[in-house]
């Protein structure tokens, strides 16, 4: 049953809001129990809001539906950690704006999702200390994807219609959700709102829906978008109606897969999973040969460099974690630090504070901010005369956990490849399942240039349907 | 840098913007009770997120262009990180490679020109307070009423060669920060830090940090010279250091010695758009900056016929400036300018009160001096009645007819007043005959005080000098 099914059913009665929402509490709590897909339950205040939109005469797009919010999105009330202990206790003074549009449409937040600390990972496995790893819904010996595998491993597992507003920063939405096998749409910089999101990296953070459909996704997508005064990134002026996208053909659409990564480095059933996918679908084959040489790189930089600040608030001293003060400042907020800080947090804090060091910083950060700038370029190209790019979501289906263990940093930051490319360019782009490999999902990655999520919704509803 | 001058000063000014709201969020900046005025964004919560004031710009722009300033084309902040309790995020938000105003000056009295580096705006952080005192008490407390203040760092040139120079700057600074009001001196805060190096020790730099208030920065650094002046004299090599000043036991101590630069790590902040600053924009605040100083200065002197250093003293204070025009669209300028800068300080220094304070306006005075251009009162009587205005407005003409106070010059009456003055002091007027021109002066006084000051001087010189 899709979100739009579930409303009408809700709002004729068919459905009483309050009993499913008693009965999805009872089985989330099953589910969690061995997954470990929340962080944080809302059940006070899933019950307290139920209550209140019953009666309501109003009835929003989402009357009673059932959502769960990555850590890091702030919800008003309810413990928000980002995944790390050194926010253990922190509960927000107010919503984020894209949560608060959700439930102004009558959505019920159910909890916050399970994500590597503050979304420094690619498998939700570099979680903060003394939390969970969520375990894929679809085999419990491998990882969900991260960073948000607790939305995508909620979202799969959970039988009853439910979504999860999740973030991205280099494709913490669609590598979990095509691990997990739903749709995990990122959409462009700045078109949905930021204000709320505890910062990764600000110039790349952005929010986007993981749905089981991609209709849901579409819905989801229009109600969060939109120009916020709260966050000066979010982009005036533009009309979303990627709803009316669905289900139109698709004859129009100039299509091209890149190569650079059907070839090595990906697992060939992995490619020929995605491209059995694409079949009877016309499309050219290019090539993204400086994005695929240095967007890794570039990413990390910027994302490690503006992470390092972000993370500077967090000392102890004004919300979350607090310890006994003993010491002076500089060795309180260390202790406070050392102690609460997972070790991938750790190691991005050290490589981004030391790439905007005196000395260091034009050669790491200036560059890295120039070579983002040719990067765009690059994707500004090929969109110049192409509609939508098609590229596998991970070179991999899920790894189980025994293999993630030997992977060094650099193999684990590699894992990125095809999806740090639009993140990094701030280019839409949407994951939905393309089939499965030893009964493990494969994801297929729609990219769009700026402000064309309606096309990737175009194509994604067309491949979701098509036999 | 090359220096040949026997002292080297170049100062960093701190001013905070007396806007309403603070610079990225709409707490307000005028708010009594200590943690009163923040907000998720002044607080530095997890989620929040900077929106620039524009009304903040607008007040840098204004102070830039009135500093003789270039103004960028676009506006870029930038995350400057260092740990310290006062700040709400450990960055603060401020501008690094590209400053709203560079190149910008002021000229001293002498002519000589101090160049202005850079102009930019950034956040104020949090107040520390340390209740009995920093070195006493065991703990801290923190203000986030102040986080987030829009601030406008100014930076010199080391173009300043001693305290003197330093101080006349910083006047003609404020005086401009007045003209313009985006610096209310009841409200806001300016604080500096100096660099300062003496010759003698090959120019070993000393910075003197968080001087609040123009009197101290003057004596800050008089005390810097001597001390490194007797430090050299003594035989030490002076190194590099950072000191606090302590207002109280007016000397500076050693904070920390600089063996580098601090490294801030500087990146863009990535919440902030670049804001574009139109021409359109700049002329919009150029049209609203009032006439500065020295364009009042020029003004006073060549329309008003009145002495340079008149005209600089009525000038540097835009209350009397004000006034002084006021009065002198219906007063003799000369006239006006005497008594605004004499009579009118005096007395506001005398009652300890400014400008701010007074209750009678530009009426008034304008009342009282046609009556002393036209010689119906005199000088003594109209001081008198500036001194009785200051405890509350009243209508001159009408207290002047009511009370009699009109200038005497009815040579009869006045003759009377001259012969008891001269037969009662014979001697002076002997002195007087003798050659001794003071003693004139003396016989005018007593006849001035007997007649209450009502007096006609002219007429009673003209008696005197035909009686004795």
């Amino acid at each position: 049953m899709n979100i739009q099914e579930f409303v009408i059913k809700a709002k004729k009665g068919e459905i009483d809001i309050v009993d499913n929402t008693i009965k999805f509490l009872d089985k989330t709590k099953e589910i969690n129990s061995k997954n470990k897909y929340l962080n944080a339950f809302a059940e006070d205040a899933a019950k307290l809001q139920v209550k209140n939109i019953s009666k309501i005469q109003e009835k929003g797009l989402l009357y009673g539906f059932p959502m769960t919010v990555k850590d890091c999105i702030c919800v008003k009330g309810v413990e928000s950690t980002a995944g790390s202990k050194i926010l253990k206790g922190y509960n927000p003074l107010f919503n984020a704006t894209s949560v608060q549009k959700l439930l102004d449409e009558g959505a019920i937040v159910f909890g916050k999702n399970s994500q590597d600390e503050f979304g420094f990972g690619s498998f939700n496995t570099n979680v903060g200390v003394n939390f969970d790893i969520p375990l894929n819904p679809h085999d419990e010996s491998r990882v969900c994807g991260g960073s948000s595998g607790g939305s995508a491993g909620f979202v799969a597992k959970m039988d009853m219609p439910n979504f999860s507003l999740a973030e991205s920063t280099g494709g913490s939405i669609v590598a979990p959700a095509s691990f997990c096998g739903n749709v995990g749409m990122c959409p462009t910089y700045g078109r949905v709102s930021r204000y709320g999101l505890m910062d990764y990296a600000n110039s790349l953070d952005k929010i986007g829906p993981i749905t089981k459909t991609v209709e849901d996704n579409a819905l989801i997508l229009d109600i969060i978008s939109g120009y916020d005064p709260k966050d000066s990134t979010s982009v005036r002026g533009l009309k979303t109606d990627f709803q009316s996208y669905l289900g139109k053909d698709i004859k129009d659409l100039k299509i091209a897969i890149i190569s650079d990564f059907f070839g090595d480095g990906t697992d060939q059933k992995v490619a020929d999973t995605v491209l059995n996918k694409l079949k009877g679908i016309n499309y050219d084959k290019v090539t993204l040969p400086l994005n695929n040489k240095i967007a890794l790189e570039t990413y990390y930089i910027i994302a490690m460099c503006e992470a390092s600040t972000n993370l500077a608030k967090y000392c102890g001293m004004r919300y979350g974690k607090h310890e006994k003060l003993e010491g002076t400042f500089n060795e309180y907020f260390t202790k406070v630090r050392s102690d609460s800080f997972g070790a991938e947090a750790k190691r991005r804090i050290i490589i981004g504070t030391f790439a905007r060091m005196a000395g260091y910083r034009d050669a790491y950060y200036i560059k890295a901010m120039k070579v983002r700038t040719k990067l765009i370029e690059e994707y500004k190209k090929i969109f110049s005369k192409y509609d939508l790019i098609i590229s596998p979501t991970m070179p991999v289906i899920a790894p189980k956990f025994d293999e993630i263990k030997k992977l060094t940093p650099m193999q684990n930051y590699m894992m990125d490849i095809m999806t740090v490319g639009p993140n990094l360019s701030g280019m839409p782009h949407m994951t939905i399942n393309a089939g499965s490999v030893d009964g493990m999902p494969v994801g297929l990655m729609i990219i769009a240039d700026h402000f064309n999520e309606g096309k990737i919704y175009q194509l994604g509803s067309y491949l979701e349907n098509k036999k | 840098m090359k220096f040949t001058t026997d002292i080297v000063i170049g100062l960093e000014i701190h001013v905070e913007l007396n806007t309403d709201t603070k610079l990225f969020c709409g707490c307000t900046t005028k708010a009594d009770l200590p943690n009163t005025a923040c907000c998720p964004i002044c607080l530095g919560h997890p989620g929040s997120k900077p929106v620039l004031n524009k009304k903040c710009v607008d007040f840098a722009i204004m102070l830039g262009l009135a500093l003789n300033c270039q103004i960028s084309k676009e506006l870029i902040f930038s995350r400057k990180s260092y740990f310290y309790p006062d700040m709400a995020r450990n960055y603060q938000i401020t501008q690094f490679e590209l400053p709203l105003c560079s190149d910008g000056y002021i000229i001293l009295d002498s002519g000589k020109k101090i160049r202005i580096t850079r102009a930019h705006l950034e956040e104020d952080p949090a107040a520390l307070v340390h209740h009995g005192g920093i070195t006493d008490s065991n703990y801290v407390l923190v203000d986030y009423n102040r986080s987030g203040h829009a601030l406008c760092e100014i930076v010199t040139e080391p173009d300043m060669q001693s305290p003197e120079e330093a101080r006349e700057f910083l006047n003609k600074l404020l005086t401009i920060l007045q003209y313009i009001k985006v610096f209310d001196p009841n409200m806001n805060i300016i604080k500096a830090d100096a660099n300062i190096s003496i010759k003698e020790s090959g120019y070993v730099r000393s910075e003197v940090k968080n001087i609040t208030g123009f009197k101290d920065i003057e004596r800050a650094l008089f005390f810097e010279v001597q001390r490194q002046k007797k430090a050299v004299e003594n035989g030490e090599t002076l190194i590099m250091d950072t000191r606090a000043w302590d207002s109280e036991k007016g000397m500076t101590t050693r904070l920390r010695v600089k063996e580098q630069e601090q490294d801030y790590g500087y990146i863009l902040d990535p919440d902030l758009v670049i804001t574009d600053i139109t021409d359109e924009w700049i002329s919009s605040i150029k049209e609203k900056i009032p006439e500065l100083p020295s364009a009042k200065i020029e003004k006073f002197i060549k329309k008003y016929q009145l002495k340079e250093e008149d005209a600089k003293i009525i000038a540097q204070d835009l209350a009397l400036a004000e006034m002084l025009e006021k009065i002198a669209a219906k007063v003799d300028p000369v006239l006006s300018a005497k008594w605004v800068r004499r009579e009118l300080v005096r007395v506001l220094n005398y009652n300890k009160i400014t400008m701010q304070d007074i209750k009678f306006d530009h009426t008034h005075l304008i009342e009282l001096l046609l009556m002393v251009q036209k010689r119906v009162i005199t000088d003594e009587t109209a001081k008198r009645l500036i001194e009785k205005l200051v405890d509350g407005p009243f209508n001159v003409r009408e207290y002047v007819q009511k009370e009699g106070l009109m200038a005497v010059s009815d040579t009869g009456e006045l003759e009377k007043i001259c012969k008891e003055v001269i037969s009662e002091n014979a001697k002076v007027v002997e002195d007087y005959k003798s050659g001794n021109e003071k003693s004139f002066n003396f016989l005018v006084g007593q006849v001035m005080r007997k007649s209450q000051g009502k007096a006609s001087p002219d007429v009673v010189n003209e008696l005197l000098k035909k009686m004795v």
